[in-house]
């Protein structure tokens, strides 16, 4: 048995939840254990549902709250979407200091930009040439609510989704084996080259490069740093798809895969009942028909 | 007539009549220029026409193909295993970019295509095209829980995708092909033609946008001085771009660098165009990078939301891709032929000599 799931065996995670791959009676012990392994730790209900069905909620929420606008919309998906499935998740306050954290760069940015150069008529104080406006104020604070909202969505499908998860479940459903092993590749790729990055970086130094310092002794080491980086990842594809290709990689057809994750039928009404709120809103949206942005 | 003549035919006319019938449906598109937003106010309509245009003419030719070979081969072909394996290698290089220069040395610039312009260029315009937006999409949605994840990636996912497929082309028209040793003759014309190319892109999709959608020589008398003096500035960058170029051709004998200049200024301006209503709609015109102090600064100077986006744009994106043309096209150059003539259109966008 894997050191990983041993961990979550002692965590007191029901590997019942998953369902049982086809084929898996012929597996050996040591083979069903490892792919056991394999399948994300589930400890709270939310974790469980579908991976799907989070995207579905969380690109739901975002495209409502941008195509609802205003204050009102955005933090009713906020309060009676988000959150609930936070709290069920357990992880409310881990999940508001993410988001916050994400949004915080750009909202400073979103606030300096309108506050103080958008055109308005009731001026609320002035900094040397620049005045801010009641109307600066107000747009700044609708798109940096709905910002959060956006993180906040988002940040809880991460949270709560190992992304193979997504992926595996992806290609299930009929994403081609090709597109998914990408998606799934990068995964790898990106942590290996930012390692990659480090010891370049580290030997291109100790070359004597100045990484540190003023902007433009930065820019200057930007081209020693990336040029090798980026080489020296091209040179991988050779090795590595012809380890694909001896594996069979480019055999046509579906690939039979191990590991299914439970889905529902109530789930996909879930998703289907979120793909049509959200069309209902944007065509009254468009239409004219929803009163207008609060 | 050979078969791929016939897809690509019908693929045209089915685009060409999705255009005519279009805007007969949506009636005579408005040419005047808003007096507010300084836009013309059909170019939205007009893009996603040609937008819908393009895919309907691609769906058009995919389905003739189908029906011809009941394959998909011209399709499939560009994506054999070593693309599949440079697409992650791509994304992963815009991401790590794009985090580095664009959110860490605050730049006015992105950085964030390099790998999406490499696949398009070795593989072809699909795989460029599928690498840009499975790019900003696993930006999103795959790496949401780690700490490379940006929310904010997905709705540029088009733009993305732009970027690859205008790459894709150019790769096959051999833009990003290395020219040593070209003779005078044809230096001096390449020049006069790229010259040309970029004074036009500049004076007629460039200056217009500050200038309230007039053009230099006519009435400017409605326009704010600081975007007369932008405009200025904008002219005497593309005048020393474009000698710079001169003096570089001359010196290096490589025509190469004058279509990678041409290309990536191409780039630019497509991108900052279908950009800049994203931007502007979903995320009041800020991306939180160094682009923003210029937002800033042009709707101090009294231009609205959409409009200082555009501007913004139109001055960071063509700087921005054409720096990226000129990094993949050294990179290129880098690489073995061995290496780059594997992929499904290596040979044809780099050649087999090397450089």
């Amino acid at each position: 048995m894997s050191e990983r799931s041993a961990r979550r065996r002692a965590d007191g995670i029901d590997d019942a939840t998953t369902a049982p791959p086809p084929g898996a009676d012929q597996l050996s012990e040591a083979d069903a254990a490892y792919l056991a392994g394999l399948a994300p730790a589930t400890p709270t209900a939310y974790h469980r549902q579908n991976p799907l069905t989070k995207a579905t909620a969380a690109t739901m929420a975002t495209l409502g709250a941008f195509v609802l606008g205003g204050y009102v919309g955005p933090l009713a998906i906020l309060v009676l979407g988000v959150v609930p499935g936070a709290i069920v998740a357990g992880l409310l306050g881990r999940l508001v200091r993410l988001a916050a954290l994400i949004s915080l760069p750009i909202a400073v940015s979103v606030a300096l930009v309108s506050v103080f150069t958008r055109a308005g008529e009731t001026v609320l104080f002035v900094i040397g040439p620049f005045d801010a406006t009641l109307e600066g104020v107000d747009f700044a604070a609708q798109i940096i609510v709905r910002l959060f909202v956006i993180a906040m969505a988002l940040g809880l499908f991460g949270l709560t989704t190992d992304p193979r998860a997504l992926v595996v479940d992806l290609e299930r459903r009929g994403v081609p084996p090709r597109v998914a092993f990408a998606a799934a590749a990068t995964l790898e790729t990106i942590p290996a080259m930012i390692e990659r990055a480090q010891t370049i970086q580290a030997a291109q130094r100790a070359r004597g490069l100045d990484t540190e310092g003023s902007l433009g002794a930065r820019v200057r080491g930007v081209m020693p740093l990336v040029g090798p980086v980026i080489l020296s990842s091209l040179t991988e594809v050779e090795e590595r798809s012809l380890a694909l290709e001896v594996r069979a990689f480019g055999r046509p057809g579906r690939r039979h895969l191990l590991w299914t994750l439970p889905d529902s039928g109530r789930q996909r009404l879930v998703r289907w009942l979120l793909v049509g709120l959200f069309l209902a809103v944007a065509v009254g949206r468009v239409s004219g028909s929803l009163p207008a942005p609060l | 007539m050979s078969g791929s003549f016939i897809r690509v035919l019908i693929g045209v006319v089915a685009a060409l009549a999705v255009i005519v019938l279009g805007l007969a449906s949506v009636g005579a598109l408005d040419p005047t220029v808003d007096p507010d937003t300084f836009l013309i106010a059909g170019s939205n309509q007009f893009a996603l026409i040609v937008a819908i245009a393009l895919l309907v003419g691609f769906v058009a030719y995919a389905l003739v193909e189908y029906l011809q070979t009941r394959r998909l081969d011209s399709i499939t072909r560009q994506f054999d295993t070593r693309t599949i394996v440079l697409i992650p290698i791509a994304i992963a290089i815009n991401i790590v970019l794009g985090q580095t220069v664009g959110t860490a040395l605050k730049m006015p610039v992105y950085m964030d295509s390099i790998g999406t312009i490499l696949v398009g260029v070795l593989a072809g315009p699909i795989p460029g095209a599928l690498t840009g937006l499975l790019a900003n999409l696993i930006w999103t949605f795959v790496l949401s829980g780690t700490p490379f994840g940006s929310p904010y990636a997905w709705p540029f996912a088009i733009v993305a995708a732009e970027i690859g497929l205008l790459a894709g082309i150019f790769g096959y028209y051999g833009f990003f092909r290395s020219r040593p040793n070209t003779p005078t003759v044809p230096l001096v014309l390449g020049a006069a033609v790229a010259i040309g190319v970029l004074a036009s892109l500049a004076y007629f999709g460039i200056l217009p946008a500050y200038l309230k959608g007039a053009l230099i020589g006519s009435d400017l008398a409605t326009v704010e001085p600081f975007f007369i003096a932008i405009a200025v500035i904008i002219g005497i960058a593309v005048v020393l771009t474009a000698i710079l170029l001169v003096v570089y051709l001359f010196l290096r004998r490589d025509l190469g660098v004058a279509y990678i200049v041409v290309g990536g200024a191409i780039c630019g301006v497509v991108s900052a165009l279908i950009s800049a209503p994203i931007s502007a709609v979903v995320f009041g015109g800020v991306t939180g990078s160094g682009t923003d102090i210029l937002v800033a600064s042009f709707q101090q100077a009294g231009a609205d939301l959409q409009t200082a986006v555009l501007q913004q744009g139109l001055i960071s994106d063509p700087i921005d891709k054409t720096l990226t043309y000129i990094v993949v096209f050294a990179l290129l150059g880098t690489l073995s032929r061995r290496f780059t003539a594997r992929f499904p259109q290596g040979e044809r966008a780099v050649g087999t000599a090397e450089g």
